[in-house]
């Protein structure tokens, strides 16, 4: 290798990489292109274990032999349908419907208004998912976050008679099962899934103390910080007494799932789509479900955290409006359709018939006896939004501080100090 | 009348050497400077990158946005950087030198050695990343050897410190390769008679290399230095697959930063900044370790 051959070499890399160090991060101007107009529908779908390409084919099957529609089911290009749907906005090739997200405060200006179609107010969740009485996104059903299941099994060896309802009577479960050498009494995960979890148990008792308490948040009477400093302290005990490892927060949600299964967890917090995993490898042991605990037994069950399931919007810029909003009626309304989603992936909606799968049953059984349904912190639309994107992200983040040993206090502050220097307008 | 037409001649040949470089630029201009371009505007924007809604014009918002750092997100990852790109490019380079020196002379063993050294190299960073989170996690296959041997296991991706360390140990194994082979090219060209040379002046191994081999490999040195930390600077697809960032912030670089929270939150504007910025620096730390070199390549030249 000459030295001639080097120095080029180097000059080449010195004015080639640097450049190529923002191509990579920012790309041109999208283009602009006009979505087909060729009277088929794209539909932008989740694709996942339980949501295969093949089943949603199959689900809108009848609706193109009814409407003679055709319609393309596509999956994310990106690693989500939340990341891909930006991404496809700024290219110019949006679908004409999107699943699974609801609209942010970047993208609701690019979906289409639904609230003068009769149908959509009918729709589940569609008054927690409304923005002053406009509906921009419409699902078929609940899925129930607050849930915590446990090992039947693991808790009778404990002594644990009945499932705990408050927080001290938690406590004690907890002690109980690590007196038994629970290897693992209460299991977090990794990645999303931490900051998912501490939310979820903490749903019930957060909206018995603050109603609406985004509102609060939004409106300057709370902070974020005060909202959840309550339950960082929980779990801060709880990683003190070795109920919860930092491992946990580097363990990924689908291993937990399988220690859990594996009878190697006593409680493990989770949505209610951890039943069709149950359903799917169901242990050798007696699975139950209870509502995360509240401070005053009185007000058990409290209100149950819940999220819109198979949630669909339209694309503003479709070039088939009418294809697109009959193709999510279809979905939302149709009876038949209904029932194929709940079979694809579980959710409770009023009227439903019974699930087969026993787990979907029991967190149906706790879905009804919930005095109200609230949304989660990282909800982005309606009039219970917080305004402040990324929410769950930089909560996780944060919250696994505890398992590096920051206090409750100092996770608190620097949640209130994000929002305050991230909130919108 | 020579004059006139030899500089007629000199005037089209340059005219021809114009119109041969315009592809060349056109495309680099197209693939490079207009994006880029881009990316500088953007960054004195509040944009979502959504072209309905066209970009707000903020002045320098954005770059005192970064060096405020009212969150505390971006000193942490300007940090788990820098650790990465000097650490790294040490270990990176010495390493690939280390085992250039085994594998330089070609034998059978050694062609295979240099195959399975580059080997990592080939696989994608991501599953990279996967791979060793499979092998390093708290439930991976190490740990469960440690278990299995009645040992306590260890907190590779448990512990802020201990994940810094490890994502560090998983980059240098996967970048290797590509310094390897260039310090394998670059001992082809360290003159074999002046090595023997200095050994029949009585010198040894050691000394060979220092006085001999170590000189002339200055230009290698110096680009295989650039072209590792300008790669280090922006790694982010080892962390999305090994760590996702965490604990916490606590492998979180500025690439991740720039993609996976700035731009997942639709802050093009942001991003742009950030990105610019890395750009900068990446300009002015490649610039500095060129002109520290000259000074070794002049020897290298004398030594060649």
């Amino acid at each position: 290798m000459s030295t001639t051959f080097l120095r080029r070499a180097r000059g080449a890399v010195v004015l080639g990489m640097t450049p190529v160090l923002v191509l990579a991060a920012c790309g041109s101007e999208g283009g602009s292109g006009d979505a087909a107009d060729d009277g088929s529908v794209r539909m932008l779908v989740n694709i996942t274990d339980n949501l295969t390409q093949a089943k949603w084919e199959e689900l809108v099957k009848p609706f193109e032999d009814e409407s003679g529609i055709d319609v393309k089911i596509e999956g994310p290009s990106g690693q989500s349908v939340a990341e891909s749907f930006p991404s496809l906005l700024a290219a110019g090739t949006a679908p004409d419907v999107i699943e699974s997200i609801v609209p942010g405060p970047d993208t609701a200006p690019e979906v289409l208004d639904l609230t003068g179609y009769d149908w959509a107010s009918g729709t589940p969740m569609a008054d927690l998912y409304s923005t002053d009485g406009t509906i921009n996104v419409v699902g078929v059903g609940m899925q129930a976050q607050s849930l915590m299941y446990y090992n039947a099994d693991l808790f009778a060896e404990a002594g644990i008679t009945e499932p705990p309802t408050t927080w001290d009577e938690l406590d004690d479960a907890l002690a109980a099962l690590a007196a038994k050498d629970v290897a693992t009494p209460i299991a977090f995960a990794s990645d999303w899934a931490t900051g998912v979890q501490v939310q979820e148990i903490w749903h019930p008792q957060q909206n018995v103390t603050t109603p609406g308490w985004q509102q609060s948040v939004a409106d300057g009477s709370s902070t974020l910080g005060d909202q959840f400093q309550p339950v960082f302290e929980h779990v801060a005990d709880w990683i003190e007494a070795g109920y919860t490892t930092a491992d946990d927060v580097a363990t990924d949600s689908g291993t937990q799932e399988a220690n859990f299964i594996a009878g190697d967890v006593g409680i493990y917090p989770m949505g209610s789509w951890f039943s069709t995993t149950l359903a799917a490898s169901p242990p050798d042991f007696e699975v139950g479900v209870f509502a995360p605990p509240v401070d005053d037994d009185a007000d058990a069950p409290g209100p149950m955290g819940a999220t819109l399931a198979f949630p669909y919007m339209v694309w503003k810029g479709t070039a088939n409006p009418d294809g697109a909003t009959a193709l999510v009626e279809y979905l939302t309304t149709d009876e038949a359709a209904i029932a194929a989603q709940a079979e694809m992936d579980s959710f409770s909606r009023e009227g439903l018939e019974p699930s087969s799968n026993e787990y979907a049953g029991m967190v149906q059984e706790l879905s009804d006896a919930a005095p109200s349904y609230v949304v989660p912190g990282n909800q982005t639309v309606g009039d219970y939004a917080l305004p402040v994107a990324g929410f769950n992200p930089k909560f996780t983040e944060l919250v696994q501080g505890l398992w590096q040993g920051r206090s409750p206090a100092d996770v608190a502050s620097d949640l209130t100090a994000w929002y305050e220097a991230e909130k919108l307008g | 009348m020579a004059r006139t037409t030899t500089t007629r001649r000199g005037l089209l040949s340059g005219l021809a050497n114009g119109l041969m470089t315009l592809p060349a630029a056109a495309v680099y201009t197209g693939l490079t400077v207009v994006p880029v371009g881009y990316a500088v505007y953007y960054s004195f924007t509040q944009y979502n990158g959504i072209p309905s809604q066209a970009p707000t014009w903020v002045g320098w918002e954005n770059y005192a946005r970064i060096i405020a750092d009212p969150i505390g997100d971006l000193r942490p990852a300007a940090w788990v950087t820098l650790v990465i790109a000097v650490v790294g490019a040490f270990l990176v380079n010495g390493a690939a030198l280390g085992i250039a020196m085994l594998l330089r002379r070609t034998t059978a063993f050694n062609t295979f050695a240099r195959a399975v050294m580059f080997y990592p190299h080939v696989l994608s960073a991501l599953i990279v990343g996967f791979l060793w989170q499979a092998i390093l996690g708290p439930q991976g296959a190490l740990n469960n050897l440690l278990e299995h041997a009645g040992r306590s296991t260890l907190p590779f991706l448990a512990d802020p410190d201990w994940a810094l360390v490890t994502l560090v140990g998983v980059i240098v194994w996967a970048q290797f390769g590509v310094q390897l082979v260039l310090y394998l090219a670059g001992l082809q060209a360290v003159s074999p008679e002046l090595q023997e040379a200095a050994r029949l002046d009585g010198a040894n191994g050691p000394q060979v290399f220092r006085h001999v081999t170590w000189p002339a490999l200055a230009p290698t040195v110096t680009v295989t230095i650039v072209t590792s930390i300008l790669s280090l600077l922006k790694v982010y697809d080892v962390v999305l697959g090994l760590t996702n960032g965490g604990p916490g912030d606590a492998t979180q670089t500025w690439a991740y930063e720039i993609l996976a929270v700035s731009f997942a939150n639709n802050k093009v504007g942001l991003a742009c900044a950030q990105a610019v910025l890395l750009v900068v620096v990446a300009g002015i730390l490649s610039f500095t370790i060129i002109a520290l070199r000259r000074r070794a390549e002049e020897g290298a030249e004398a030594v060649g």
